[in-house]
């Protein structure tokens, strides 16, 4: 197991940020994960590939603490964890992007505040910190339009901005370019490398090349349960 | 008196507000309002936790809760009257003919209604929305809320329902209220009195009443769920 | 399973050439055609039991069947009035004279009568007891409760449905110069609009009198709590009348038949059958007019 290395100092780039000892996750007889020793950094993009069924969800979902693991021991900046209380005291380090986002039935920018709300955030910051994510993922343009009519791609980078205002530690995305135009792949390629070079780990689980090419990426492959580099 | 001749009456008595048919519209609309919002916070508390916490015999509830949606008026008038009658064991109160007591077994009739159509309408809303406010920090309990919330047109449809089914029925409202001139006499017991008595124009103003109550709410419905449904 | 199905079979077969015999029977009784009427009645006859005792009899004696729709006493009139009904068996004597004078009723018979009763608490709140006429009872009613308006010391529960029983309540008002308005929004008098079988039981549960025909309050007095305070006085008769529907207004109906009913319950068969009704030994119903008005 490699020891995770100055994870004291968060504003060191490519510091340890989640340190896997194990994690195991069977559903009945078979066994979807089993995986050890698995290191994730700050600053970093980790494209998380596989087969479907492979088990890329469950993990990221796992790691999300949305769902239990049989085994899950290791460290989160320097902290040990376990199973028992991992979602517990992870949650609000952590934020997890679904394939196809929920956006609540209110506005933009109420989904934008929703989790500065939950945090407590004074109404103004949150205002402005809306304003300043919607910029951010270029939304302004259907900023008044209802969540529920926007593309798939506008969604996405919803949840995006979402996510980005809570300046998580850990951004866990799943599928975010499938079945996306090109210039709305490319537009959230660009905002989860933003994310990432605020010195934020980012795992995206994906069968996009042209995440998994790009330079500074690094390749996690999911094949029988385990992790290999 | 022939169909045409009782409905121009019908017009008459309602747009030269006849006071004791708006008395009785009154009746109805108060009675079946308290009733329905007494009943709701319950009821909704009751269909969120059913859709959403897990225990021992849930299956069972909710087989229960579903069969009370076709259980008789008449039946939930049945028992309320033997709990409030002189001789029953809240005789005492003296409920019995009173709007208090047609309240109460609205809210009855109102209550599984509503249960119903929130457990139905939290157990259909997506895990996923629970997990999104999870995920991006809610507490269980706030998570709860924000899925109650994102399910909220489908919990006022169960509203507009169950007002639906309270101000039209009168099989409780009848054995409990007791059809009382100008304290307990809503729509429904009035219809059923003016059609016995052969006074079709009173009957028919009533249900044209009933009627427009009825498109009201739909249509209602409708703009709401339209405000919050769009795609 | 073939045995099984065999006895199936038989049982099918059986069954099916019962049938077939039966029907044949029917049609072979039922060959006239005014073999069905309609008859429009009030409540008070239905619940009281007397036409579940005479119809079966009527029916065997003459092969024609009564289909009833028991209703207050002004629905079944206007039932006959549009047509929709043979003939009437109502208890108000003035809308009876009414109809009859509007050509509606081709004849009418007195049939019976029963005794109307006031009933209330056993308390008397009113004192009522021994009072010599029914005008005068319900006179007292409201007298008390000038006396001691609130809380009413005396309710009293009117039909306010129309009914037979309702129309008479109103008469007895009227004889002693009190008029519907006058106590509608009165406390104490409270317009029930229902049955006479609800109304007893709101009145045994509010301790309230009401008036009553003393068929359905026999039928009804050992659940109410309530005693009989006022009884064979004057105003408290209550006199049944028959009427075919006109076939010069209504030639669809079938008068044939319908009169054949009027006359059978006027003889002495019919007659025989209405005093047959009893509850507790006593006749609901007795046959003719009433001795007194």
């Amino acid at each position: 197991m490699t020891p995770p290395v100055s994870a004291v100092n968060a504003g060191t780039f490519n510091a340890g940020l989640l340190a896997i000892a194990r994690l195991q996750k069977s559903f009945g007889d078979r066994t979807l994960l089993n995986i050890v020793d698995l290191q994730l950094n700050s600053g970093t993009i980790y494209a998380l590939t596989g087969d479907n069924g492979a088990g890329k969800s469950t993990l990221l979902r796992i790691l999300a603490g949305l769902e239990p693991a049989d085994v899950l021991r290791g460290d989160f900046e320097s902290e040990p964890i376990d199973g028992a209380d991992y979602a517990q005291a992870l949650r609000r380090e952590i934020i997890y992007v679904h394939q196809h986002p929920y956006l609540f039935n209110t506005s933009i920018a109420a989904n934008i505040e929703y989790g500065l709300k939950m945090r407590r955030v004074d109404s103004q910051t949150r205002h402005s910190l809306a304003q300043e994510a919607i910029r951010w993922a270029g939304l302004q343009h259907v900023a008044d339009i209802a969540p529920k009519r926007l593309s798939g791609g506008e969604k996405q980078k919803v949840a995006l901005a979402r996510a980005k205002v809570l300046n998580p530690r850990l951004l866990l995305v799943d599928e975010p370019t499938a079945n996306l135009d090109r210039a709305a792949r490319q537009q959230i390629i660009a905002l989860l490398r933003r994310t990432a070079s605020s010195n934020n780990c980012v795992v995206v689980a994906c069968h996009d090349r042209e995440i998994i090419d790009l330079p500074g990426v690094a390749r996690l492959h999911l094949e029988a349960g385990k992790i290999s580099v | 008196m022939d169909l045409t001749t009782a409905t121009v009456e019908a017009f008459r008595l309602l747009f030269t507000f006849e006071p004791q048919l708006w008395g009785v519209i009154w009746v109805s609309l108060r009675v079946s309002l308290l009733a329905l919002l007494i009943a709701a916070p319950l009821a909704i508390m009751l269909g969120f936790l059913l859709a959403t916490v897990p225990f021992h015999g849930r299956r069972a509830a909710v087989i229960v809760l579903q069969s009370f949606l076709s259980f008789p008026t008449v039946v939930v008038g049945l028992v309320l009257y033997v709990l409030l009658a002189r001789s029953g064991p809240l005789g005492s109160l003296g409920l019995l003919y009173t709007q208090e007591a047609m309240i109460l077994g609205q809210a009855v009739i109102a209550f599984p209604v509503l249960a119903a159509f929130t457990l139905a309408a939290v157990q259909g809303a997506d895990r996923i929305v629970r997990e999104t406010a999870l995920s991006l920090g809610a507490t269980r309990s706030r998570a709860a809320l924000t899925t109650l919330f994102e399910v909220r047109f489908a919990v006022m449809a169960g509203l507009f329902n169950g007002f639906g089914r309270v101000i039209s029925e009168v099989g409780c409202a009848m054995m409990v209220g007791g059809n009382i001139a100008g304290l307990t006499r809503n729509i429904p017991t009035a219809i059923s009195l003016e059609t016995a008595k052969g006074e079709f124009a009173q009957g028919i103003a009533l249900g044209f009443v009933l009627i427009v109550l009825a498109l009201g709410i739909n249509a209602s419905l409708n703009y709401f769920q339209g405000e919050g449904g769009m795609k | 399973m073939r045995v099984v199905s065999k006895i199936l079979n038989a049982t099918f077969a059986c069954c099916f050439s019962t049938l077939v015999v039966l029907g044949h029977a029917q049609s072979s009784e039922a060959k006239k055609p005014d073999a069905e009427i309609r008859l429009a009645t009030t409540t008070s006859t239905e619940a009281s039991g007397l036409l579940g005792v005479i119809l079966p009899l009527f029916e065997r004696d003459s092969g024609i069947r009564v289909r009833v729709i028991s209703v207050g006493t002004g629905q079944a009139l206007k039932l006959g009035e549009r047509g929709d009904v043979d003939i009437v068996l109502v208890h108000s004597r003035p809308d009876e004279d009414r109809f009859m004078a509007a050509g509606f009723g081709s004849v009418r018979f007195d049939v019976m009568y029963n005794d109307f009763i006031i009933v209330g608490p056993q308390s008397d709140p009113a004192k009522l007891r021994g009072l010599p006429s029914a005008s005068g009872a319900l006179k007292a009613i409201a007298g008390a409760n000038l006396r001691s308006p609130t809380p009413p010391i005396a309710k009293f529960i009117s039909r306010g449905d129309d009914s037979g029983t309702h129309k008479k309540e109103l008469a007895l008002w009227s004889d002693v110069g009190i008029v519907p308005k006058d106590i509608k929004s009165k406390p104490w008098y409270i317009d029930a609009g229902q049955g006479m079988g609800e109304v007893l039981a709101m009145a045994g549960n509010l301790q309230a009198y009401t008036l009553s025909d003393r068929g359905t309050f026999n039928a009804y007095k050992n659940r109410v709590g309530l005693d009989v305070i006022v009884s064979e006085v004057p105003g408290l008769f209550n006199p049944y009348g028959i009427m075919p529907v006109n076939p010069a207004k209504h030639p669809h109906t079938k008068h044939e038949a319908a009169l054949k009913f009027a006359n059978w319950i006027v003889s002495p068969a019919g007659r025989a059958a209405i005093l047959s009704l009893k509850v507790e030994g006593q006749s609901l119903f007795t046959p003719g007019v009433p001795p007194i008005k």
